[in-house]
């Protein structure tokens, strides 16, 4: 999911993409511009201060877009003096810990990846209000927001982007060598197993990072897997589809991998695919980015395809999901709900200055052609991933003891498992065991 | 002033800071050490967690669960590994460094003030580089063993997977541990070897000493105190040593590199459960206590 490359743009070339991306940025802009013009805040909140916490986005030009002119322009509109802290994504849950137990801090709180919505939620303020009226005016969320935000009834946060990791596969090494585009997982695999011998292999971590988390519960899923039921109560993980996922898994990575994907992080894949050693990997758009920055012939011969289908048919893309919430020891509810309704609002801006990183919730503003992906030919197909997107715990929601779970790594240590040679019986035995504790420990409490 | 009153009885001044002096003491390693611990124990009996003003009294529920974790009994064994293997290789590198820097040579200062860099570096940097370092496809120690042709070549058998083989991986968290706090253990010891009178060590030499032996028999003896002071501080160091492990490897592949301190971070904060993560934390003490128990008993028999 991350890059350890900064994506970086350089303002003295001109190219297609940048064309797109100025061009881009001027509609946002001047839809920004109608939306601050359009909408004016109470006048109570003018003159105070507000403060968020969020993640340093793989875009670095985002967060200087969003600190500085999308933060500033609202801030002078509604003289609220907007203060925007940023920290590594991986720190978002100690500090929130922190701010809780000292019942102050930021206002406005941003969850990646790690939703704790279920965690926090007395001490969140409750803005049903605000999320129903953006769901109403935006033609709707994605079936799967709702279950991030919402404890018993109400809403404790907004969903404001997720991030999708798609196929990123070589065109021309595939082609030249007969192969069909990696379209169902098996497909991929024929790839990786008639390309590793040539020099050319895949890889998905098979170790403790969010991306392994992410990836393989997608190729879980797309097999017909589950994780936990619609209520979040019973786990699914003992399954048919499971023993499938992880059996395929183990083929994968006999015929199609190296060990290296024991040891990888988040941007491993990314380095991988941008030195032009991997044939395909699965990873959010910031490993094309990186690679269209760092190696533009590898990058020339990359395409983006649609989440690869399961042995049934079944595509599942498992995201990373991002969340804003509101402190209910928030001294300034009432500026921190403008802003979170303003910043809903202008979520094709934001896909603009992510480069198409930042994936809405919302119906209206997944509506074709999207900003950035829409008018970008190998992007186009990410258009069609609103309607398969997952979150952990699918189909259930993003539970607590899914977050233990997450944290615990146990899905990729499976998978990890099977890979290192473990008889699936006993790994799907242990699996089991380890949720089942999670679960019993958090039923118990 | 004196300890006596224009009357002839103590002083009330004097008597007062006697006093008062243990009684500061004791506030001060109350508030500091003993509020902070006694939190961790009423954390460790409840049911605490991240996001529940109101924590409930589960008795030793918390221990229990973490008993029947795998991977608390796999992270146990991962801490002992750690603390005794690091510890080894401290005590040689920092020795053989200490020895090393009392030699009297040209740039003395400055290697003295470059050794102490591992030390003094923020740990995110320094990990992060050697993550680099072990990086499966740029690992720069594997690029220059191949060329020395005492590894395979990329892609094959012979390359290791620094972070991605079980005992590789937990080698190389204990490598970059021992890398970055010898230099505490050698200027520690370099403390305590400049401490030793050269006459004492110069009528060792004259009764026929030999190196070892005025080692053994004469500097260790007198730098004793400091000695079990170094291994106190450098035991808790690497105990609850978090960040390298968390950086490299988060407790990966498959919670091969996964310590006590990890896993109690991910427990404690991370899926929100303190009271469990408190529980994990704790096992740490029960490791921590026979190091404190045996440098106290040491340092108490030498007073007499």
């Amino acid at each position: 999911m991350s890059d350890g490359h900064p994506v970086e743009t350089d303002p003295t070339t001109v190219s297609r993409r940048g064309f797109l991306r100025a061009t881009g940025a001027g509609v946002a802009g001047g839809t920004l511009a109608a939306m601050l013009d359009a909408r004016q805040a109470p006048a109570q909140i003018r003159g105070t201060t507000l403060r968020i916490l969020q993640w340093s986005h793989f875009i670095p030009a985002y967060d200087n877009w969003f600190d500085t002119v999308f933060v500033k322009e609202w801030g002078d509109k509604n003289g609220v003096k907007v203060r925007v802290d940023h920290i590594p994504h991986l720190e978002l849950p100690a500090r929130m810990a922190a701010e809780f137990a000292a019942g102050a801090g930021h206002d406005i709180m941003m969850n990646g990846s790690s939703i704790l919505t279920r965690l926090y939620y007395k001490s969140l303020a409750d803005i049903s209000d605000i999320y129903d009226a953006a769901g109403k005016k935006h033609g709707g969320w994605i079936p799967t927001a709702g279950p991030l935000v919402q404890v018993e009834g109400r809403t404790y946060g907004m969903p404001m982007f997720y991030i999708l990791l798609p196929m990123l596969w070589r065109k021309d090494l595939f082609e030249a060598n007969n192969l069909k585009a990696p379209d169902t997982w098996e497909l991929a695999r024929v790839a990786a197993r008639t390309l590793k011998p040539k020099g050319h292999p895949t890889g998905i971590q098979f170790s403790q990072c969010a991306d392994a988390n992410l990836n393989w519960r997608s190729l879980l899923f797309s097999f017909g897997g589950a994780e936990s039921d619609v209520s979040g109560e019973n786990i699914l993980i003992d399954s048919k589809e499971t023993r499938e996922a992880l059996r395929f898994a183990k083929a994968l990575f006999d015929e199609g991998m190296t060990p290296e994907v024991f040891s990888w992080d988040d941007a491993s894949d990314n380095r991988y695919l941008a030195s032009g050693v991997a044939c395909w990997i699965h990873d959010a758009i910031s490993a094309y980015r990186t690679t269209e920055d760092t190696n533009p012939d590898v990058f020339k011969n990359t395409h983006i395809a649609m989440e690869p289908a399961g042995p049934g048919g079944k595509r599942v893309s498992t995201s990373a999901a991002n969340v804003y919430m509101i402190w209910k020891f928030s001294k300034n509810q009432q500026a921190a709900k403008e802003f979170l309704t303003h910043f809903v609002d202008a979520g094709p801006d934001g896909m603009v200055q992510s480069r198409g990183y930042n994936m809405p919730y919302l119906l209206g503003q997944a509506k074709k052609p999207m900003p950035i992906i829409g008018a970008d030919p190998k992007m186009q197909i990410l258009q069609d991933f609103p309607k398969i997107v997952a979150f952990y715990g699918y189909p259930g929601p993003f539970t607590t003891p899914i977050q233990e779970v997450v944290n615990l790594f146990v899905l990729p240590d499976m998978f990890t498992r099977v890979a290192r040679g473990q008889a699936i019986e006993d790994v799907v035995k242990w699996g089991m065991g380890e949720y089942r504790r999670i679960f019993a420990k958090h039923k118990r409490a | 002033m004196t300890g006596s009153s224009l009357h002839g009885g103590p002083d009330p001044m004097a008597r007062a800071a006697v006093v008062s002096v243990p009684a500061r003491a004791a506030l001060y390693v109350l508030l500091l050490v003993g509020a902070p611990f006694l939190f961790s124990l009423y954390l460790a009996v409840s049911d605490a967690n991240v996001g529940e003003p109101i924590a409930h009294f589960v008795g030793l529920e918390n221990f229990k669960a973490a008993l029947e974790m795998d991977v608390f009994w796999i992270s146990l064994r991962n801490s002992v590994v750690f603390l005794v293997v690091a510890a080894v290789l401290k005590s040689l590198l920092g020795t053989s460094l200490a020895f090393l820097l009392l030699q009297d040579f040209k740039g003395k200062k400055l290697i003295r003030g470059l050794v102490v860099i591992p030390f003094t570096l923020p740990i995110a940097i320094s990990v992060l580089s050697w993550k680099w370092m072990y990086d499966s496809q740029f690992s720069v120690i594997n690029w220059v063993l191949s060329r020395m042709g005492l590894i395979g070549q990329f892609g094959t058998e012979g390359w290791p997977i620094w972070l991605g083989d079980p005992k590789l991986a937990l080698v190389a968290c204990i490598l970059v541990n021992v890398w970055r706090t010898f230099p505490f253990s050698a200027i520690v010891l370099l403390a305590g070897f400049t401490s030793v009178p050269v006459e004492v060590i110069d009528a060792a030499k004259v009764d026929g000493c030999s190196f070892f032996q005025r080692f053994r028999h004469v500097v260790v003896p007198m730098i004793f105190p400091i000695l079990m002071i170094g291994f106190l501080f450098d035991t808790v160091f690497t105990l609850s040593d978090l960040s390298v492990v968390y950086l490299l490897t988060q407790g990966g592949p498959a919670n091969a590199t996964k310590i006590l301190p990890v896993l109690a971070y991910q427990i404690g904060i991370q899926a929100g459960s303190l009271g469990r993560g408190a529980a994990i934390a704790l096992f740490l003490v029960p490791l921590l206590i026979p190091a404190l128990i045996l440098v106290l008993r040491n340092l108490k028999r030498r007073e007499y």
